[in-house]
């Protein structure tokens, strides 16, 4: 452990976790932030770990994507090459984009300030955490 | 005049060059230099009335540096800018007290625009003219230049607002020159005179299947969407994506190339990803990090004895090889890391990193464990671009130190 001084070992807790308890390591399990940070409502990892619903963009930027959708479709019916339905589709990609930055958004929004603080900046006393 | 926010800067130093086109109009404020283009892009922009206002204060000494990374949506750009902008240090915010539709984010150092901004056509233009935001006549490149060269140059500007949520254009912000400017999205190496003002580029290569697979986890969840519209709309945007964007790659001085894995026979699932970092030879300031043993071809699996590692491994291999007619060094990860000491243990075996500390890579990746990518060579790739950007700003700062030094012995 000597050689790794330089690394912050109080910043994230799941690796560590993981190895300590293999009871519930498949939740916690290092392989899991990829998929879970990428599902919007997944496990917040870290010093308090729960489950939130599954939850969608917010409402409007949401409702702008599903009509977008349909708008792509109608566009596409004709020619599904045309300069319409192509930018009709580019309209649906920028908009989900849009739909998940604003969840992104929400999500850290929601999240604990300390939480966020700590992640940040793991270095100093309140985020550190001791094992006795 | 009324409407220019006008912005005082410390000195103002004579060499307060600004390259306009013969549209810009100059006049003298006191102790500002005040350029204004209008007419020409408002009659562009269709219904839009931001007019724009250039600020023009040069400060003396500083150059800010320029970076680029180009990338189609939904491919990761957000998470590179949050690894890079952490590698410099303090967190970078939108700009306080502007409009929260703000594409800029601004840290201590840094200050990342979109280069969405500078749409020419909003989504109602682009409607009406059957093009994508993809194509480059739904931008305006004379205004991305004239900034981007003036920020370049130490000069404040009135960048746009494109409103990913209302698809309009809103009135401007102001850019003060940062030490770092990133410029990210679709375009940043597609016009030679943007491209020429780039001291480092990237591209975020990533492969058909993967980007069918990440948009799935990204929209699968919002109503309307079905892995139907969702292949529809990369199909749809596939000619202007191979005609406009994926042929900046052969530009960037730093590729990152997104792959499924090939440790699993015929795996689609897009999970585990085999990630190449392609760097380009010969780049100014950027010497390429190289495993074991620099310019010779290894193929390295550090799964062993002395390493244990959870199906289905990891695989890493490094050597040279030509891109687009340039000669490049690859370093490739297969797998995924599971613990901690794989990580350390891969990043003792690396070399050339610009870390300032051992461990310094993985504690990075430990401290976004939560992004997307923490635990591949997506996460692992994009902290080292960071460190290794970090490295070239100091790099040029250094050399401009020592410069006026040279001049006088």
């Amino acid at each position: 452990m000597a050689t790794m001084t330089g690394v912050s070992l109080s910043s994230p807790r799941v690796w560590f976790n993981a190895s300590g308890s293999p009871q519930n390591a498949h939740a916690i399990n290092f392989a899991l932030p990829l998929r879970q940070a990428m599902r919007p409502g997944g496990i917040q990892m870290g010093r308090v770990t729960r489950i939130r619903p599954v939850r969608a963009a917010p409402d409007k930027i949401s409702e702008k994507v599903e009509e977008s959708i349909k708008q792509a479709q109608e566009a596409c019916a004709g020619d599904p090459t045309s300069g319409e339905c192509v930018a009709a589709w580019d309209e649906v990609e920028e908009l989900s984009a849009a739909a998940s930055h604003a969840r992104d958004k929400q999500k850290e929004k929601d999240s604990d300030p300390l939480e966020n603080y700590c992640k940040d900046n793991p270095e100093t006393i309140e985020c550190k955490t001791f094992d006795d | 005049m009324a409407a220019c926010t006008v912005y005082s800067t410390q000195s103002l130093s004579t060499n307060c060059s600004i390259s306009t086109p013969s549209k810009t109009q100059f006049s003298f404020h006191q102790k500002q230099v005040v350029f204004y283009t209008t007419g020409r892009r408002n009659s562009k922009r269709g219904s839009n009335s931001g007019r724009s206002y250039v600020i023009t204060c040069a400060a003396s000494d500083q150059q800010t540096v320029v970076i680029g990374l180009a990338a189609d949506s939904g491919c990761g750009k957000s998470t590179f800018m949050r690894r890079l902008t952490s590698v410099f240090g303090g967190a970078a915010e939108p700009p306080k007290g502007g409009n929260p539709d703000s594409n800029t984010l601004i840290s201590d150092t840094t200050t990342v625009i979109c280069l969405d901004d500078y749409h020419s056509l909003d989504r109602t233009g682009r409607k009406e003219k059957g093009v994508t935001a993809l194509d480059p006549r739904a931008n305006d490149f004379d205004l991305m230049y004239e900034q981007v060269k003036a920020i370049k140059d130490g000069i404040s500007v009135e960048k746009p607002i494109y409103n990913h949520v209302t698809g309009l254009l809103d009135p401007p912000e102001l850019i003060k020159p940062p030490k770092i400017l990133v410029i990210e999205g679709l375009h940043p190496m597609f016009d030679s005179r943007v491209r020429d003002l780039l001291d480092f580029s990237i591209y975020l290569d990533i492969s058909n299947e993967v980007k069918f697979a990440w948009k799935i986890q990204r929209d699968m969840a919002e109503r309307g969407h079905s892995l139907e519209s969702i292949k529809a709309s990369i199909e749809a945007r596939k000619p202007d994506f191979e005609a406009y964007i994926d042929p900046q790659k052969q530009y960037a001085d730093a590729v990152i190339e997104v792959l499924p894995t090939q440790l699993i026979p015929d795996d689609n699932e897009g999970k585990i990803l085999r990630v190449r970092l392609i760097q380009k030879e010969g780049v100014k300031n950027f010497s390429p990090v190289y495993l074991f043993d620099d310019g010779s071809t290894i193929s390295w699996i550090p799964c062993g004895r002395k390493l244990t590692c959870s199906y289905p491994g990891i695989k890493f291999s490094y050597g040279p090889d030509t891109y687009y007619g340039n000669e490049v060094s690859i370093v490739e990860m297969d797998g995924q890391f599971d613990r901690l000491d794989e990580l350390i243990y891969v990043e003792s075996h690396l070399s050339n990193l610009s870390t300032k500390f051992y461990g310094e890579v993985t504690q990075q990746m430990l401290k976004h464990a939560d992004f997307p990518g923490s635990n591949n060579g997506t996460g692992l790739f994009q902290t080292i671009v960071g460190l290794k950007i970090r490295d070239l700003y100091e790099q040029i700062i250094a050399s401009r130190a020592e410069t006026p030094v040279a001049a006088k012995a």
